[in-house]
């Protein structure tokens, strides 16, 4: 069963000694990462990340824990002797070196024969469009190119598992973008378990096929890109990935079955996995049923998430409109380029993030200081857990 | 003058900071001209000048001293010409003493900065000033001090002699090794100064890279690291190689009358009234170029190395 999982991550502590005040850089972590998996690790700097990367590499010793690569205890291994390589952040390409040997490196450590390294070298700068560059040296060549030459170069002697430790940081926006793309469609051509290392919410969500979102040494929740924007189980997840409003709701019971069945409907069946909760806002909404991925007693006071692309507005007509429907102000008014983000004064003070795309159709009517008339759809409402 | 008419303000400014770069390199140029220009040139002028026998030179131009390095005449200089083998075969006594110093240095030289520039930043500059410490004597009292230290019933003999290595003292005054030690104690700070400076702004993410790419620790060190600080490697070994090849305190001191080096050579040349002034001038400069065809290639094989590929 284990031997289904390119790497296991079986209870890793990791304690930075210190004579007076040790770090605890990672608390008890266990996990499982599937073969053939974009698997990312993100978070912000200091939450460990990077860490468990390099332990896995074999760069930073355990100090409690095991890893498993196919089910075989690596923990012990030198970095030499896993069958496992690195992208590093800045590249690390050996200066004194060319392109070709630089991609060949590994290969002629590991003792292959020549010819094997010449057609393996020579596939490997195909693969990143390099093979022009060959004879350069590393100075020689842009960000992006330099960033393409490590990925051959940990990718040349075929490793079990690819680690990427924020392999896109050094480079500029436009270029990010494309190497997204490329990583991943290397990842699938390779058919390598590929574990990348990023804070960058963005790319985890673009590139990945599952992400841990990880803070303060502690894995926060683990999900397809989807699942974790979608269904954030906490207030940390919730505002690391994208924008997320956090409402204050009492619970008031569970949800009627009208809740399950919106559910099943809307093909957001995992979200109905846990029991739907049926909870009043503070800010004055009253009987709303929604999801929750844990279950709550009855009057407990919570946190429920929408994310501000899902807020419906509208300028404030006549009186009070729908019955889900609140009223505010306009703030402020951010144009983003492809959306619109307001900024909300509910009539009770609470702030709410609004934003709308700007389709060719979209209401420019709204001004700072105008009234609006807000709806919060109840199935994009998402309960968090502490 | 004509510039800022043709391209603007900008020229104008450029050519008032050039004015001003002139006057701030002056004293720049003045201690390459009186330190380094002139007493080259004097020295070339007086090894073609004729030798005055109380010292000093007579203006008169010759290539005697040239003559008597390269050529042999015999006692009376009435004989054939032939190759003159004394004067080479001290230099090439000294290029080798000069060799083995720049291998010991090395050996002894580079494992020391790697420590050094691997400690935590804050204690580095300790350990770099245990190197320097001995340097804060004059290099004539350190020189004789290691007399005492290896004199057949100095401190070295006697330890070992008493832990029983060796039955009966070794005479190690006056032999290539006391001459070793001298120039690898005067020299090494030399070696370590510019190798650490390289190690500590060696990127130890390549070492990484290494191991993940299936290295051990020997091939890392000999496939990345020395590559990577070669530069600081090559300036050690100049700073080391160059100095022993003139050097003369050591080797005079330690070595003896048997073990005669270039340094010696030219000491004796300016020394008292026996000295022949113009052949003292010519050694130097036989040796000066030596020096300069050396650092000639090593600069051309720099440069190829740099281009790189294409």
């Amino acid at each position: 069963m284990t031997n289904t999982h390119a790497i296991d991550i079986v209870s890793v502590t990791k304690v930075y000694p210190h004579r007076t005040d040790p770090v605890l850089a990672l608390d008890d972590i266990s996990f499982s990462i599937g073969d053939n998996e974009f698997f990312t690790l993100l978070g912000p700097s200091g939450c460990g990340k990077t860490t468990l990367l390099r332990m896995i590499g074999g760069f930073e010793d355990i100090t409690k824990g095991q890893i498993l690569l196919f089910g075989d205890d690596i923990s012990r291994l030198q970095s030499n002797q896993r069958p496992v390589n690195t992208v590093f952040q800045q590249y690390a390409l050996f200066p004194h070196l060319t392109v070709f040997e630089n991609v060949a490196f590994g290969l002629r450590r590991q003792g292959r024969d020549a010819a094997f390294i010449k057609t393996q070298t020579h596939a490997m700068l195909e693969l990143i469009r390099m093979a022009e560059f060959a004879e350069r040296k590393p100075s020689q060549l842009s960000g992006g190119q330099q960033q393409r030459v490590a990925l051959a170069r940990a990718l040349a002697p075929q490793p079990k598992v690819l680690l990427l430790d924020e392999p896109l940081s050094a480079l500029d926006l436009k270029l990010r973008q494309a190497m997204r793309e490329e990583l991943k469609e290397i990842q699938k051509h390779t058919g390598i378990t590929f574990i990348f290392v990023t804070h960058d919410q963005e790319e985890a969500l673009t590139m990945s096929d599952r992400i841990a979102v990880m803070s303060n040494g502690q894995v926060q929740q683990i999900g397809s890109p989807k699942d974790i924007y979608d269904n954030p189980t906490n207030i940390f997840v919730a505002n690391f990935i994208g924008e997320a409003n956090i409402l204050k709701a009492k619970v008031t019971g569970a949800s009627k079955a009208k809740a399950n069945s919106k559910a099943k409907s809307s093909s957001k069946a995992k979200s109905s996995s846990g029991p739907s909760l049926c909870v009043d806002l503070d800010c004055g909404i009253k009987g709303l049923n929604i999801f929750s991925q844990s279950p709550f007693k009855k009057g407990a006071q919570i946190n429920v998430m929408i994310r501000p692309e899902r807020i419906q507005i509208k300028p404030l007509s006549s009186g009070r409109g729908k019955a889900n429907a609140l009223t505010g102000t306009v703030k402020s008014i951010s144009y983003l380029g492809t959306d619109t983000q307001l900024q909300l004064m509910l009539d009770d003070g609470e702030n709410l993030l609004a934003r709308l795309q700007n389709t060719i159709d979209a209401s420019s009517s709204f001004a700072v200081g105008n009234k609006v008339e807000i709806t919060i759809p109840e199935i994009a409402i998402r309960a968090l857990s502490e | 003058m004509a510039g800022w008419i043709t391209k603007g303000g900008n020229g104008a400014q450029t050519s008032i900071v050039d004015g001003k770069q002139h006057i701030l390199l002056m004293p720049a140029w003045l201690v390459i001209g009186i330190l380094l220009v002139i007493p080259v040139m004097v020295m070339l002028i007086y090894s073609f000048l004729t030798q005055d026998f109380r010292g000093g030179v007579i203006w008169e131009f010759t290539l005697e001293a040239y003559d008597q390095f390269f050529i042999d005449r015999g006692l009376f200089g009435d004989e054939p010409p032939q190759i003159e083998w004394t004067y080479i075969g001290i230099f090439w006594r000294s290029f080798l003493q000069a060799l083995f110093a720049m291998v010991f240095c090395f050996l002894i030289g580079f494992p020391t900065a790697y420590f050094i520039a691997t400690r935590a930043p804050k204690s580095r500059s300790f350990w770099l000033f245990l190197i320097t410490i001995p340097y804060w004597v004059n290099l004539l009292i350190r020189t004789v001090s290691m007399k005492f230290l290896i004199r057949d019933t100095g401190p070295l003999n006697n330890w070992l002699v008493s832990w029983g290595v060796i039955d009966d003292p070794i005479s190690m005054i006056n032999t290539n090794f006391a001459i070793q030690l001298g120039l690898f104690y005067s020299y090494l700070p030399f070696m370590v100064l510019p190798i650490y400076a390289s190690i500590e702004r060696y990127n130890f993410a390549l070492s990484e890279a290494a191991a993940d790419l299936y290295s051990n620790r020997w091939t890392t060190l000999f496939k990345v690291v020395i590559p990577a600080v070669k530069p600081g490697i090559i300036a050690g070994c100049i700073l080391v190689f160059i100095p022993s090849l003139g050097a003369f305190l050591a080797p005079d001191l330690l070595g003896g009358a048997k073990n005669f080096m270039i340094g010696s050579l030219v000491e004796e040349q300016f020394k008292g009234q026996s000295g022949d002034w113009p052949f003292g001038a010519a050694v130097s400069m036989i040796l000066l170029t030596i020096i300069m065809i050396i650092l000639l290639f090593y600069a051309r094989a720099q440069s190829r190395d740099n281009s790189g590929g294409h």
